[in-house]
């Protein structure tokens, strides 16, 4: 049986349509991450779970109970919130009692399951203190103490590490990834940040102008994006403009301009049709002086440096420039500008989605 | 940030203004105070007294005055709270559409002179003014109700036109109050009810205890109203200091007064922060 489980469910602001019939289930225990650009109707389905905004359409199933009409108080969940929204004028003890309180727990047993849900967040000697006495990164475990304290059925999450900063951000998603493990409580959690996503997920809900893209691993996500949206959403994408120039079974081979032919494994359009190609920068090989076949031939035009890789603009044609990566330490971290250079590109992660404006 | 040096220029306009009109005025008032009068001559010269001072705790008459004008402030700043909480959260939670015409609606009031006012008042509270004589047309009473020339007139008078104050000071209090922690605490498990005793009256604290330290003060100092509405015979401590100065030119008495009123104002202020910063934990 499902924990969290949507039936078409489907938000409407009037005319505009901000969730689009989204159907899923969430097993017990798992972690599912909603991913999307900023203002896909995450938080909007976050809330109609929560019971903070009614849906227009549609059921939602925690376990076997429809509580579609049920009001928050009464759904048993956990929400974190990206504000935080902690209790200014309440110590952070009595924050996370409050849930407790609503249940009728008192007592030594209160007091030991404050001190419980304040210990896994690491924060057992903050108790006294008030929230504005806290850094944010402690505010946001206090914040997923409090939802956690009550033991709710479904813990949801709402961008909650997007106002820490990055190194803070890492490791809040290892020490939340391993809570959630430890306590095996089914989660929610939405984010535009696909590292986030990928790395904390059982599965990933790619989102997009309120439609579920793809419902699926990360692996699946990042390996066989069901669609051009979530392959050009995902990882870090060239895009190039171009044309079918042969289908060969699922797939073929693209036409790049400048008289480039790339192979795909997989095009959906017919041969002749324009598209948009997408080619992750992490999928192609960069090669000093090419010998290799079916690799193509280019020159170094830029060359940035970031730590763990180093980013190349590799110039192909006129007006055909691809950015392709190499490891900062190994023989190819050093190219000059203007060095040339071969790149083989993983058919398999060459992606043909139809062109804006024309007909899939 | 305004450096500290900055700051003190920007406040020294007014900070001038207000030395210079008013706590220099006020401060040359204190000795007077001190003085002794000498009715049909004024002040006696060089002979400094407690007396005024004592007077007002000893005299049964001020006692009642005072414990009067307290009373009245205490009232009048609990019917403004009770009445304009409602109304606040209306406009700073109902649709956004009728915010501003609900708001035009507190403030239109406030536009019209304050005489008029309680003229306005006199019409309807009098003897045989409009609200006895329809109560007595309905049978209801045989007899007026007497609704001026004492604390209930007052306080309607007083309520009525100091109710706009609360209610602005309210509206911006609650709307300062995030949606989130509202939020958090139902998925807590809050009812609305709860909700709302738990997290939004709490952190709109601040504007219940600025909107009650402003109608109080504005209460206890009141002239014209109470004046109007009490007659020359049901006084509050303003219409006592201006008939000590204006009637009986007994202004040491008068001077006594008002820093008595002064003082009492400070003192309500200073009790109902502390009291309202325990409850809201802003300690
Ligand atoms: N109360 C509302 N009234 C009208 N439109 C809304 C309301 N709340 C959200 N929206 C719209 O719904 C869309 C999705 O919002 P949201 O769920 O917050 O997106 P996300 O969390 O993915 O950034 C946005 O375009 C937003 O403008
Ligand atoms: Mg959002």
């Amino acid at each position: 049986m499902s924990a969290l489980t949507f039936e078409r469910l489907g938000k409407s602001y009037g005319d505009a349509t901000v969730v689009q019939d989204v159907s899923l289930a969430i097993k017990e225990g798992e972690f599912v991450s909603l991913l999307g650009p900023s203002g896909c109707g995450k938080t909007t389905i976050l809330r109609m779970v929560a019971g903070l905004v009614t849906p227009s359409r549609g059921r939602i199933l925690i376990g076997s109970d429809d509580v579609t009409a049920l009001p928050p108080n009464k759904r048993g969940l956990g929400l974190v919130f990206q504000s935080y929204a902690l209790f200014p004028h309440l110590t952070v003890y009595e924050n996370v009692a409050f849930g407790l309180r609503r249940r009728k727990v008192a007592g030594a047993e209160l007091e030991k399951r404050v001190k419980e849900a304040l210990a896994m967040v690491r924060l057992g000697a903050f108790g006294e203190r008030y929230p504005r006495q806290l850094s944010g990164g402690q505010q946001q475990r206090v914040a997923i103490a409090r939802a956690l304290a009550p033991h709710p059925r479904v813990l949801l999450f709402d961008e909650p590490l997007s106002n820490l900063d990055a190194q803070l951000r890492d490791e809040m998603q290892i020490e939340l990834k391993r809570l959630q493990r430890g306590l095996g409580i089914t989660t929610l959690f939405v984010t535009h940040d696909q590292g986030e996503a990928l790395s904390m997920s059982d599965r990933v809900g790619v989102m997009a102008k309120g439609v579920m893209q793809q419902f699926a691993t990360p692996e699946d996500i990042y390996h066989r994006p069901a669609t051009g949206f979530v392959a050009s959403f995902i990882g870090k994408p060239n895009r190039l403009t171009g044309s079918v120039a042969l289908r060969n079974g699922a797939g073929g081979t693209l036409s790049l301009g400048g008289g480039l032919k790339l192979p795909a494994s997989l095009i959906d359009q017919p041969e002749g049709a324009k598209v948009d190609i997408v080619i992750r920068q992490e999928a192609i090989r960069l090669h000093r002086d090419g010998t290799e076949t079916g690799a193509l031939a280019g020159t170094i035009a830029l060359r940035s440096f970031s730590g763990a890789r180093v980013q190349y603009v590799v110039k192909l044609a006129e007006q055909v420039e691809l950015v392709a990566e190499a490891p900062s330490s190994g023989p190819d971290s050093e190219l000059a500008i203007g060095s040339s250079v071969a790149l083989a590109i993983d058919p398999a992660s060459v992606f043909a989605m139809s062109a804006e404006g024309t007909a899939a | 940030m305004i450096a500290p040096r900055h700051g003190l220029m920007l406040i020294a306009p007014l900070a001038l203004v207000l030395a210079g009109f008013f706590l220099v005025p006020v401060l040359m008032m204190l000795p007077t105070s001190f003085a002794e009068y000498v009715p049909g001559a004024g002040l006696a010269k060089g002979v400094w007294t407690l007396e005024n001072y004592t007077r007002i705790v000893t005299d049964d008459y001020y006692r009642e005055v005072i414990w009067r004008t307290l009373g009245l402030g205490l009232f009048v700043t609990l019917a403004c709270l009770v009445m304009g909480y409602p109304l606040a959260y209306l406009i700073a939670r109902g649709p956004e559409r009728w915010r501003v015409p609900l708001i035009l609606l507190v403030i239109f009031p406030m536009m019209l002179n304050l005489v008029v006012r309680s003229f306005g008042w006199i019409a309807l509270l009098a003897n045989r003014g409009l609200v006895n004589n329809l109560l007595i047309d309905l049978g209801l009473i045989s007899a007026p109700l007497k609704l001026m020339f004492n604390l209930t007139g007052l306080m309607i008078g007083l309520t009525h036109i100091y109710l706009p104050f609360m209610v602005l000071m309210l509206v911006a209090a609650i709307r300062n109050v995030p949606r989130d922690v509202e939020s958090a605490a139902a998925t807590l498990g809050s009812s609305r009810l709860h909700v709302f005793t738990s997290v939004t009256l709490p952190l709109s604290a601040p504007g219940i205890l600025a909107g009650s330290i402003l109608v109080f003060v504005l209460t206890i100092s009141a002239l014209v109203t109470p004046r109007m509405l009490g007659g020359p015979t049901y006084k509050v401590m303003a219409t006592l200091i201006y008939d000590e100065f204006m009637q009986l030119l007994d202004w040491p008495s008068g001077s006594a007064l008002s820093f008595a009123l002064t003082f009492m104002a400070i003192g309500v202020i200073w009790l109902s922060s502390r009291l309202t910063k325990r409850w809201a934990g802003m300690a």
